[in-house]
């Protein structure tokens, strides 16, 4: 028996599906696959899967990962990747299959790619806000947590973020907290840039990559 | 692909995946390479409609066609509706995205009474006219069929063609017969006057309708002479060779039965006088064991489900219920695949078919009794006996068993306060087999749910002339039932009066309802199957608008002579029959089950099924 770890794209429709449901799927899918996945031994058994780090509903994931065990340790590799892409829904796919570096729990970071707009104001206007807004020596914004409302001060997060516009939006690049400790959402920003400009924004969040405490590559 | 606009608005709603198709196993197809597009709307949300069979079996049987690309439309909740509404976009179908308007056939499928505004609200949120007049091309063509088309009235100016008795066959013929028409150029009403001609197709336009002064039907006749006085429902005889799907569209989302359906057969030998589907889909024809053998392991192999339902109205009825277990838990163990059997009676529950569904969890059990006592048992004909409920919960609990619900129903015809008591008298009972049980699990307290519907009167049952109580009455029913409840052991819930009184309406209306459901979708109304929606308040003040009188339909005691609003169409079950077995009702006398007796319902014309059967007594 070996550790795989299957490396994964969710996108398209897949993208509005919740972290429930993407377990469900990716059970199923295994199960259809026929691939010689270990399964827990209790009384309702299923392949025993492991997500890394789970993906908020809505975003697109471009470096997503599921550990699970192969029983057989000669398994090809590849061939798993090939059986589990025939059995997904389209917007989930796997681009990779590895024997894991890193364990699980050694995602400290992650980096977005924010795309943002509003039909209220132009992407040259938004920037505007959006440079204004992280000029400030405070970003205070509402955070929703499992004790209640608390108001947090996101600036020191967002010092590092590269942004900058094209004709129909704003695009944001940022390497923010996530894991098991701490967890900034990259909404936060959009909340804030909600409230400081008065507008509506919409947007489409990609978390494109993940790294450990080191900053170094989720392997 | 998700346009823009979309995009914008899915974030904002709940369950977003509910909204955008995507699925393992759905149709993706060129819209241009196809003649025919069928939008299959299901009038209630994702969850509710996903989890249904017979869309699955005619969206599969559609596709496989390859001039026809079906697709799924289900009821927004609603959030979404807002969101679509403020920004403008219309009712879409999951596979394309492309609005409803667009189709040439928008079919749905009628379950439920309260979805009729669903219907309506559908129509609207795809801006299509709703009135089948208003409507004059050959395209957007209303169809709809499912158990409540066996009383097609109430929505009868909305629809253009009703597919009455089994869809698989008669749905393909006119879809046949559009293309061609679509072909030759033909107009709307010709397609539909050629279409009245095959038979299971009710076309309600083309009948005319006359009312008495006090509001009964006069008379009901066709406008020309080649349609048809009847309509005679269609049924698919031959259940091994009848189409079934050898996958299903998976959902990414969880529904509500998240799991591989398998129809075992149609129809149901048993004939409890309230049961609609008992009646509607008589006579019951199985599938051979190697069939559903088959279509399990195919099923299975092709969506990843681990889980099968093996689906009819009374799954242990199935003549060979213990082979069929045996057979299918050859490959379903070691595949890791459990068994499921749903709508399981008192008297099919045995040791030997418990071994072999390990679905069923030790959490509890359900049973249907239906009434308290059993006298009135005999008149509603359950054919449950008390000594075998509680041999059925005494075998459970020596199993480890503790919680046992069990459902009933109040305000069924010729029911006093004892019978409504006997609900409550029947709870303890239950309970003290439990403390007489030496075997029960040791430490633990039993617990009871007892649970009652209130009765609502159906077309082509034997009770289809009866008053449904009033709601006062119900409440009176359910407060006696709570005030005889002696320990906390029984817990006791019931459904709402208010939206059983609003299904008896419509259950059983006349064409002059089409006004009162045309106000409300105009005032907005929707989703009345659900609490979050229903209002009796709002019902009422649209009825008072329209005037009419919804206890009319409801309360009202029918005479057998009455002309009913549904009398043209023909489930092959005779009217003498239904009469036969309402005075039998009266008498507290029951009725065989099939396969013990013929009781001569006049199903046997279709000459199949368990009709033709060899009966035990007859060997």
């Amino acid at each position: 028996m070996k550790n795989v770890r299957v490396w994964f794209k969710k996108d398209d429709e897949c993208r509005y599906i919740s972290h429930l449901d993407l377990n469900r799927v990716m059970i199923r899918a295994i199960v259809k696959s026929r691939l010689p996945v270990w399964h827990t031994e209790g009384f309702n058994v299923h392949p025993y899967i492991t997500f890394a780090l789970p993906l908020s509903l809505g975003f697109r994931g471009e470096k997503e990962t599921m550990d699970m065990r192969i029983l057989d340790d000669n398994f090809k590799l590849d061939t798993i990747k090939e059986e589990l892409n025939k059995c997904l829904p389209h917007g989930l796919t796997v681009f990779d299959v590895t024997e894991p570096v890193s364990k699980p729990g050694a995602i400290n970071s992650a980096k977005f790619k924010l795309r943002l707009s509003s039909d209220d104001i132009s992407a040259k206007e938004l920037y505007i806000k959006l440079t204004e807004l992280l000029d400030k020596d405070e970003i205070l914004v509402e955070k929703k947590t499992k004790k209640g409302v608390k108001n947090i001060n996101i600036k020191e997060y967002f010092t590092d973020a590269k942004h900058y516009d094209t004709d129909n939006e704003v695009v944001v690049r940022v390497v923010l907290p996530a894991g098991s400790t701490t967890n900034i959402n990259p909404t936060l920003l959009i909340k804030a840039l909600s409230d400081y400009s008065g507008v509506e924004v919409y947007y489409d969040i990609t978390r494109v990559d993940v790294f450990d405490a080191e900053g170094r590559p989720f392997e | 692909m998700i346009n823009k606009k979309l995009e914008k608005i899915l974030l904002k709603v709940q369950k977003p995946g509910k909204y955008v198709g995507g699925e393992l196993n759905a149709v993706i197809k060129n819209k241009d390479e196809v003649d025919v597009r069928f939008a299959f709307c299901f009038p209630d949300t994702y969850e509710i409609g996903m989890s249904h069979l017979g869309m699955k079996i005619l969206y599969s049987q559609f596709n496989s066609k390859p001039y026809i690309w079906c697709e799924r439309v289900f009821a927004p909740w609603i959030d979404m509706e807002e969101q679509m509404i403020k920004n403008d976009i219309p009712l879409y179908a999951l596979e394309s995205k492309d609005p409803v308007s667009e189709f040439d056939f928008i079919g749905f499928t009628l379950q439920y009474e309260l979805s009729y505004t669903n219907v309506l609200n559908m129509l609207k949120l795809s801006n299509v006219p709703l009135k089948s007049l208003d409507r004059k091309e050959l395209k957007n063509i209303v169809v709809a069929g499912g158990p409540c088309a066996c009383n097609p009235e109430p929505i009868a100016e909305f629809v253009d063609i009703f597919f009455i008795g089994d869809g698989e066959e008669v749905d393909l013929e006119v879809i046949e017969l559009f293309r061609e028409c679509k072909k030759n150029g033909k107009s709307k009403d010709e397609f539909l006057l050629l279409a009245s001609q095959i038979k299971g197709v009710y076309v309600p336009a083309l009948y005319d309708v006359a009312y008495n002064e006090d509001g009964t039907i006069k008379s009901f006749v066709p406008k020309y002479e080649e349609v048809p006085k009847k309509i005679e429902k269609r049924v698919m005889m031959d259940m091994d060779n009848s189409y079934y799907p050898d996958n299903f569209v998976v959902p990414n989302v969880e529904i509500v039965h998240d799991r591989a359906v398998e129809e075992i057969f149609r129809g149901c030998i048993r004939g409890c006088r309230f049961c609609q589907a008992g009646f509607l889909y008589r006579p019951v024809r199985e599938k051979s064991i190697d069939c559903i053998n088959e279509q399990c392991r195919t099923l299975c192999k092709n969506t990843g489900y681990d889980e099968i339902s093996l689906s009819s109205l009374s799954s242990s009825d199935y003549s060979q219920i213990v082979p069929l277990l045996t057979k299918l838990s050859e490959w379903s163990t070691c595949d890791n695949v459990s068994l499921s059997l749903p709508s399981l009676r008192v008297d099919g529950f045995t040791e030997d078919i418990l071994s072999k569904i390990k679905s069923v969890r030790k959490s509890g059990l359900t049973f249907a009794p239906e009434a308290g006592t059993q006298r009135l048992r005999d008149v509603i004909n359950k054919n449950v006996k008390e000594d075998e409920l509680l041999n059925t919960c005494s075998v459970a609990f020596d199993g480890g068993y503790t919680t046992v619900k069990l459902y009933f129903m109040i305000g069924l015809p010729t029911e006093t306060m004892d019978d409504v008591k006997g609900i409550a008298e029947l709870g303890r009972k239950v309970v003290d087999a439990f403390y007489q049980c030496e075997n029960r699990p040791k430490g633990k307290s039993v617990k009871v749910t007892l649970s009652s519907s209130s009765f609502v009167p159906k077309p082509f049952t034997p009770f289809q002339w009866e008053p449904q109580d009033s709601i006062d009455t119900i409440h009176q029913k359910q407060a006696h039932i709570r005030e005889n409840l002696t320990t906390k052991k029984i817990s006791y819930n019931y459904h709402d009066a208010d939206t059983s009184f609003m299904e008896a309406v419509f259950a059983r209306g006349d064409r002059k309802l089409s006004a009162v459901l045309e106000k409300a979708c105009e005032k907005g109304m929707r989703f009345d199957g659900w609490s979050d929606c229903f209002s009796l308040e709002k019902w009422l003040e649209v009825f008072n608008e329209c005037g009419i009188d919804p206890h009319f339909y409801a309360n009202r005691h029918r005479s057998f002579d009455e002309i009913l609003p549904w009398d043209h169409i023909d489930y092959s079950v005779t009217k003498e029959f239904l009469i036969s077995e309402c005075k039998k009702a009266y008498e507290n006398t029951t009725t065989p089950h099939c396969r013990e007796k013929c009781s001569n319902c006049g199903a046997m014309k279709h000459k199949g099924g368990v009709c033709f059967e060899k009966r035990q007594s007859m060997v």
